[in-house]
């Protein structure tokens, strides 16, 4: 997604080299991805549904999540 | 001694192939009181560079470097920062990149050696029509 826009950085964090990090956003489990410090996303997923969630939004195929 | 056999080597050197532009490995480290994967990165990105003409690595002290550490945004060593002939990507990889963390190294190069994100059409509009602000993407991995 970095390389599509000049508005996205994207790291790869070793999470056990960096256990403060690791430890400041509750990782747990792997992979974790945090986008902006604060949005969460676990696990690997597809390329859509990765992407959605990355930007925010609905998945295509179903409704708005409750709010 | 290599890191990766022969085999390795002549797999990783396919996946390379695609690479059309000048690739660096920037790796901030530091020479006095560096973590041990700090080694172990240099020998890995060495590795890599070392199958594609493309491809090089500049080591960057972060002690000494400071204003090129801030450039990039680099706060953590060992850190990784793929320039795509001489531009940052906004690639990053903090650790060595050691295990499965490797494929993905492999895979960011790729990236960096074209222009094409690779990304489905549908994935491409969704970031044209949603990006309207800084996105900072961190995925936390571990090697096996």
């Amino acid at each position: 997604m970095a390389r599509e826009s000049v508005q996205i950085r994207a790291s790869c964090i070793e999470a056990i080299e960096f256990m403060e990090l690791s430890r400041k956003f509750r990782v747990t489990g792997v992979p974790k991805t945090i986008v902006n410090q604060s949005t969460e996303i676990l696990g690997a997923l597809p390329e859509d549904e990765f992407v959605r969630s990355v930007l925010g939004l609905p998945d295509a195929d179903s409704s708005p999540p409750p709010s | 001694m290599a890191l990766l056999s022969e085999t390795d080597r002549q797999i990783v050197r396919e996946h390379l192939a695609g690479v059309q532009q000048q690739v660096t490995l920037l790796l901030f480290t530091q020479t006095i009181g560096a973590p041990e994967t700090a080694a172990l990165a240099r020998q890995v990105l060495e590795e890599v560079a070392s199958l594609n003409e493309l491809i090089s690595v500049e080591e960057v002290n972060f002690v000494l470097e400071r204003d090129r550490a801030a450039q990039y945004g680099v706060e953590n060593i060992p850190a990784i920062v793929l320039l795509s002939n001489g531009e940052d990507t906004r690639m990053r990889f903090l650790g060595a990149p050691a295990g499965y963390e490797f494929s993905s190294l492999i895979e960011a190069v790729t990236l960096a050696g074209t222009t094409d994100s690779r990304l489905s059409p549908d994935s491409r509009s969704l970031i044209a029509a949603n990006v309207t602000a800084p996105l900072d993407i961190q995925v936390f991995v571990t090697p096996t």
